[in-house]
């Protein structure tokens, strides 16, 4: 982004609903351009946010650091540079570099990298926490020529390598990629030396752009993508199954065709983190079948659920798995060596990111990894993820809509065996309660998402309330599916947030939901803060039934009515934790 | 308004966004309340950016007039 382009992004008027969004920028240098920068990409990534930085005074790292803790911000960015460790390690004073002198930096160092870890979980107890470790070089402070590495330097490098590897596990607290920054902006374009000098403000501008968009992309929480859906001929696999063969199709360095192998070998490591994996494909299922027996598969056919393998059209093939996932189509990334095939989907789907399999270009294939890894990137690998796959195949296998049509709901859901965990407890807080709500689109209330700051300040209101439900059946657990909060006054809850994962669909659990809500707070009437959105239909519809009308801002529903209209449910409530 | 003028009032306005682009030619430290150290090296940063050009930082010190300005990056063009 141009310096221009930032300054008039930041001036533009704000929305009215924008909410403040209160930052501190920690650093030692003036924050001249890069706070317009940041600020810049804060209200393109967030347009309904006003972000209010505060950079704290120039040169001083450490009380500005102080004064972040103190200010309990909704996001903190702390950008370390060398010279904030120590500021002979920077240009801007004219300290020693003598050797006795140099050789009591490793040890400062490490004090006040300490410093700077105790400094960090406390703040990550209030808010996120984006890092960016040392970006600049080092200056030429030692005796070796520049091409040699030497001991200061190395010392000095793995001080800031042990402090990421302590912070980087801390929760709230995100680290930025320094091989990322590195692909992005080159280390040697990143120091102005005549800007520091003359200014304090040490970046070229496109460092200084690309930093920010990076630490604003770490401070994000973008829900990941869900699925990928992939074609198999050219990319899964080199060659054409129904010409060659199960035997002829490679994936391997000896064919040429490795690059397949490699993107089989990602495919399998997202699979492995919950992500859905399906297949559409126009060939013989035959074929296929033997393929994926073949004993060197890469991806095993047990991690792709479902194959729709035959020749109709793809469009057709993606929206069959999108019903057998419950998930919307931009949660979804296709990967197809066929242009055409590509564009007849996306006319089918416009919200479903089509990406082209490059197969005859590895440079190029590779590009395509690690932008998938961007596209389902999450920040940990919950229990949840690893029962996804297991319980779409258990639905897909038993539900009535798609293998019995005749069949029953109410005999599928009464020999389901159903249990519900239900959990009233607000600490510990638990991680998967925010996921759920800043993830889900369809069974969600009114699409309110919250940082995790404003989460626990919600939480902390002593009227707040907070349900998490798990579920589980015969065929395997769903682990914890929804999520509901509000405040209780008396005899009325008032419920502001209610998600449930769309895997949850079709058994009732929301009436469950509400039944635990009313008796364990001996509640007489619920009061929804409901608003329509652009995705909350099946919401919409289940309030639409138990009130007898379409549901309007702060729909209330009596007990009288809920009993009258609720539907028969075959749950045992096996555990139930208060808080 | 000629292509250099236009471009530097863009600069200016972008600078001080209360300014009109017609009025720009006439501003100057004493018209412009706002106009500080850190507007002068964000004005300084950005016409060094639209006119892809390196400015002398002792050039600074004549920041003081879109007028002042307009010569300095007249002569730095002309070299």
């Amino acid at each position: 982004m141009k310096l221009i382009q930032a300054l008039e992004t930041v001036r533009a008027p704000h929305p009215e609903n924008a909410k403040a969004f209160p930052v501190s920028l920690v650093c030692g240098f003036n924050p001249l351009h890069f706070e317009t920068f940041l600020n810049a990409e804060m209200r393109l990534r967030w347009p309904d946010r006003k972000p209010e930085i505060r950079s704290g005074s120039y040169g001083d790292f450490w009380g500005n650091l102080q004064r972040a803790k103190e200010a309990s911000p909704d996001l903190a960015v702390i950008i370390l540079e060398w010279s904030d460790l120590d500021p002979r390690l920077g240009i801007r004073t004219v300290g020693a570099w003598t050797a006795p002198a140099l050789r009591e930096l490793p040890e400062f160092v490490r004090t006040r990298t300490d410093w700077l870890e105790s400094a960090v979980r406390d703040l990550a107890q209030k808010c996120v926490v984006a890092v960016s470790l040392p970006t600049l070089p080092l200056p030429p402070i030692n005796h070796t020529p520049g091409w040699r590495a030497n001991h200061l330097e190395l010392e000095l490098r793995s001080r800031i390598a042990e402090l990421a590897a302590r912070l980087v596990d801390i929760a709230n607290v995100r680290i930025l990629s320094s091989q990322r920054l590195d692909e992005l902006s080159p280390l040697a374009q990143r120091l102005d030396v005549r800007s520091e000098v003359n200014t304090g403000f040490p970046y070229h501008l496109d460092a200084a752009s690309t930093l920010a968009k990076l630490l604003v992309s770490l401070s994000a929480d973008d829900a990941p993508k869900k699925g990928l859906i992939t074609d198999l001929d050219d990319t899964l696999w080199r060659g054409i199954v129904g010409e060659v063969g199960a035997a002829g199709v490679s994936w391997d360095l000896d064919h040429r065709s490795h690059m397949h192998g490699l993107y089989q070998r990602f495919l399998d490591s997202l699979a492995s983190t919950g992500v859905l994996i399906g297949v559409a494909s126009k060939n013989n299922p035959a074929f296929v079948d033997e393929a994926f027996q073949r004993k060197d598969m890469i991806l095993p056919a047990a991690s792709v659920f479902p194959m729709e393998v035959h020749w109709n059209p793809k469009s057709e093939s993606v929206g069959r798995i999108l019903k057998a996932w419950n998930v919307s189509a931009d949660s979804v990334v296709f990967v197809d060596d066929s242009p055409s095939e590509l564009a007849e989907v996306q006319s089918a789907y416009p919200g479903l990111e089509c990406v082209l399999f490059p197969a005859m270009e590895p440079h190029l294939v590779y590009g395509l990894l690690e932008r998938l890894r961007d596209l389902f990137g999450k920040s940990s690998i919950t229990a949840e993820d690893s029962l996804r796959l297991q319980s779409l195949r258990s639905k897909y296998s038993s539900d009535p809509d798609t293998s019995s049509p005749a069949h029953s709901i109410e005999s599928f859901l009464r020999e389901a065996e159903s249990e519900l965990t239900v959990s009233l407890a607000k600490e510990p807080l638990d991680p998967r309660a925010l996921e759920l709500i800043n993830k889900t689109n369809q069974f969600n209330l009114n699409g309110r998402r919250f940082t995790a700051s404003e989460w626990q300040r919600y939480l902390a209101d002593s009227n707040s309330f907070l349900q998490i439900v798990s579920y589980q059946d015969r065929y395997g657990p769903l682990g914890k599916i929804a999520v509901l909060a509000g405040r209780h006054e008396r005899h009325t809850l008032r419920v502001d947030t209610w998600v449930m994962s769309c895997r949850a669909f079709g058994r009732r659990i929301e009436y469950g939901c509400l039944d635990e809500l009313f008796d364990k707070f001996a509640a007489t009437q619920i009061e929804f803060d409901f608003c329509a959105t652009d995705r909350n239909g099946p919401l919409r519809e289940f309030l639409a039934h138990l009130l007898g009308e379409n549901p309007t801002a702060f729909a209330c529903l009596s007990r009288e009515m809920f009993l009258q209209r609720r539907l028969e449910t075959f749950h045992r409530t096996a555990e139930l934790i208060r808080e | 308004m000629n292509n250099l003028d236009a471009r530097l009032a863009k600069c200016f306005v972008a600078v001080f966004p209360a300014l009109k682009p017609e009025d720009a030619p006439r501003a100057s430290v004493s018209t412009l309340q706002h106009w500080d150290s850190v507007a002068s090296v964000t004005l300084f940063t950005l016409i060094e950016e639209e006119f892809g050009v390196t400015l002398d930082m002792d050039a600074l010190d004549e920041f003081s007039s879109f007028q002042n300005i307009r010569t300095h990056i007249q002569k730095t063009l002309a070299v």
